[in-house]
Formats: C-alpha cells, sequence, structure tokens
C-alpha cells in the first residue's frame, strides 16, 4: 500500500476518535452544570468500559486466546481477594493477580509454548 | 513526599504531583497496553511513525487495534472510520462526564477541546476520582501532568513493542497483556457511587454475550444496556451520591 494513503487511513481513524471528544466537550458546554445527563453519561462510560474489560478478560483476541479461560479467570479472582482485603492498593492486586497467572501457565501446557 | 492534593500551590506543583501519581502503576500499565499495539502494528506493516503517532494522536487503545487490524486486512477508508469510531465511542460519554471537573478552573474553555484529547481510560477514573481533592484552579496543570505522563510511557511502549516484541519471551508478553484487564477491573470496580458500581457490575455480565451477538456493536449496546438501567436505577441505589459530589 502507498505511504500516502497509509497516512489518510490513519489521519482518518484519528478524525473517528476525535470527533467523540469534540462533540463531548460541545455538548457539556451547552448544558447546565448539574444536569442529570451528566450522571446518566459517566453510568454509561462505566458500562462500556466494563463490557471492554470483560471481553478482553472472556474473549480476548491475540495470543491471550491460547490461555484456557479458567486460567484467566482464577488470576483475576486472585487479583480482587488482593486489592479489596489487603488495602484497595493497585499494584498489591496486581501482583496477585499476575503471580496466580503465571503459575497457572507454569504448571499449565501453555508453558510447553 | 506525601503532599496533599489540596494544597498544591502552583501549577508547576500540580504538574509534578500529577507526574509522581502517574509514574508507578498508571505508566505501567500503558507501557504494557501500548508494547502490544506496537508489537501488532508491526505485524500489520503499519510504519513506526504512524505506530508511535498513534497514541498520541487516537490515544484509545481499541480504535488504535481496529485501525491496525483493518489497515492490515486492506479494508476499504468507510470501514476504517466506522470501526474506529464505534471502538472509540466511549470518549463521549467520558469526555462529557469528565468536563465538570473543569467548571470552576480559570482557563478559558476553549481549552476543553484540547484537554479533551488527554482524556483516556485511566485519566478519567483519576480525574473523577481524585479531581475534586484539588483546587479548581490546579486541576488542568494536575490533569496534564498525569497524562502526559501516561501518554510518554506509552509511546516507549509502542516503541519497544514494535522493535522487541518477537524477541520478548511468551510469558513475558502474556503477562503485559494480561495486566490490562487486571488493571482496568480494579479500578473500574473501585468505585463508591453505588450506580456507578452497578454500571460496572451489569456491564461485565453483559458484555461477552452481547459481542457474541454482535461484534461491531456488543460493547456499545452492553454499555448503553448497563449504564442506562444503573441510571435508571440510582434513587433506589442507598447512598447514591449525585454527580456534584463527584465531580466538584
Amino acid at each position: 500500500m502507498a505511504d500516502s494513503s497509509a497516512w489518510i487511513f490513519f489521519l482518518s481513524a484519528v478524525f473517528a476518535t476525535y470527533v467523540w471528544r469534540f462533540t463531548g466537550v460541545m455538548i457539556s458546554h451547552r448544558i447546565e452544570a448539574n444536569h442529570p445527563i451528566f450522571e446518566w453519561f459517566t453510568c454509561l462510560a462505566y458500562g462500556i468500559i466494563a463490557s471492554l474489560v470483560a471481553r478482553t478478560l472472556i474473549l480476548p483476541s491475540g495470543m491471550l486466546e491460547e490461555v484456557p479461560l479458567w486460567q484467566r479467570l482464577i488470576p483475576m479472582v486472585f487479583a480482587f481477594l488482593g486489592f479489596y482485603l489487603l488495602g484497595k492498593r493497585l499494584w498489591v492486586g496486581i501482583v496477585f493477580g499476575e503471580t496466580a497467572f503465571i503459575t497457572l501457565l507454569w504448571f499449565g501446557e501453555i508453558s510447553s509454548l | 513526599m506525601r503532599q496533599s492534593m489540596k494544597d498544591l500551590e502552583t501549577n508547576p506543583k500540580a504538574v509534578l504531583k500529577g507526574i509522581r501519581n502517574a509514574f508507578g502503576v498508571p505508566a505501567l500499565l500503558l507501557f504494557s497496553a501500548m508494547t502490544g499495539f506496537g508489537s501488532m502494528a508491526q505485524e500489520q506493516g503499519l510504519s513506526l511513525y504512524i505506530s508511535i503517532l498513534s497514541p498520541v494522536l487516537i490515544w484509545g487503545l481499541p480504535g488504535q487495534v481496529v485501525h491496525v487490524e483493518l489497515y492490515g486486512l486492506g479494508a476499504p477508508l468507510i470501514a476504517i472510520v466506522l470501526g474506529v469510531a464505534g471502538a472509540n465511542a466511549r470518549f463521549l460519554p467520558m469526555t462529557l462526564s469528565m468536563m465538570p471537573v473543569f467548571d470552576e478552573a480559570p482557563h478559558n474553555r476553549r481549552w476543553n477541546y484540547f484537554l479533551a484529547q488527554f482524556i483516556s481510560i485511566n485519566t478519567w477514573a483519576e480525574m473523577l476520582n481524585r479531581g475534586h481533592q484539588i483546587n479548581a484552579d490546579r486541576r488542568m496543570a494536575y490533569f496534564l501532568g498525569f497524562s502526559l505522563t501516561c501518554m510518554i510511557a506509552g509511546i516507549i511502549g509502542v516503541f519497544n513493542g514494535y522493535m522487541l516484541f518477537e524477541s520478548m519471551p511468551i510469558i513475558i508478553s502474556l503477562c503485559l497483556i494480561f495486566l490490562v484487564p487486571i488493571y482496568f477491573g480494579l479500578l473500574m470496580s473501585n468505585t463508591i457511587h453505588p450506580p456507578f458500581l452497578l454500571a460496572f457490575v451489569s456491564g461485565c455480565l453483559l458484555g461477552p454475550p452481547m459481542h457474541l451477538l454482535t461484534p461491531e456493536w456488543g460493547l456499545l449496546l452492553s454499555g448503553l444496556i448497563s449504564g442506562s438501567l444503573a441510571f435508571m436505577l440510582r434513587n433506589r441505589l442507598k447512598g447514591s451520591g449525585n454527580i456534584k459530589e463527584v465531580n466538584g
């Protein structure tokens, strides 16, 4: 593919993302500060991001797909336990989750890859 | 070291505080996620320049991934525009809901169109959770310090992935990829506002089945349903805070 078309494709992707941010700012400037739409849209954002997280975990694409589902779910449970039982520190949750993940990989088939 | 968020007297101090708070797990996350992106971009034949500009100008991983995948497939321009727009549509609700953080800030509101470019899940959650602890006139400086640190970590990640991913041991690559759902799962579940928590939980439950139903629109539909459900039930959920408390 020609170099210039790669840039046109890229800049179109840039535009397709920025248009949402632009619209968000524009709407926020046109409505009053405590309008319920702010809370509704925060809920929407939580819902969309949660769907994204769950999809990445349960229906991943790429390399993670090769790891069996239970080897993804159990480390996630450990991450939550570490986070919520030990003072809500992100790095603690991550260490718990990743340690469980590595341990299961170690004993699982994936180590033969 | 532990300067409280409230008494950041000058903009440089607020920028530094933002950099400090991002330097750690948030920056590491961006580095890892963008390492994955960089390797994918290299695989699909995207040039290094575009790959490195992608986190700066798009700054939303799902859309970046769609762009690279469709580009690699040789898809038509309109497919890329619609695909990226769909994958990154969350920036509309995220941007809209974050703007009240800057309401009392002294900067000209036109700057908000520039600041919006730096919003990512990371920086959005940070400002929603902690923005109100900072004096209104220091929030922009804090936000820029925090976001730019994440963005730079992301750029280094892309470079790293583009150059080295294939020579990295598989177990390390897998851990980097797995960091993304862990981090965002913990970050987003940790909210004290019951409607947001309900939106999160129902989004987690609905997301995968909706994705199987319609891969293109699954995320948006599931987010729309779970978010709206949580919003409608917000008055029934005990202790639900109003948005002023969250943002102001």
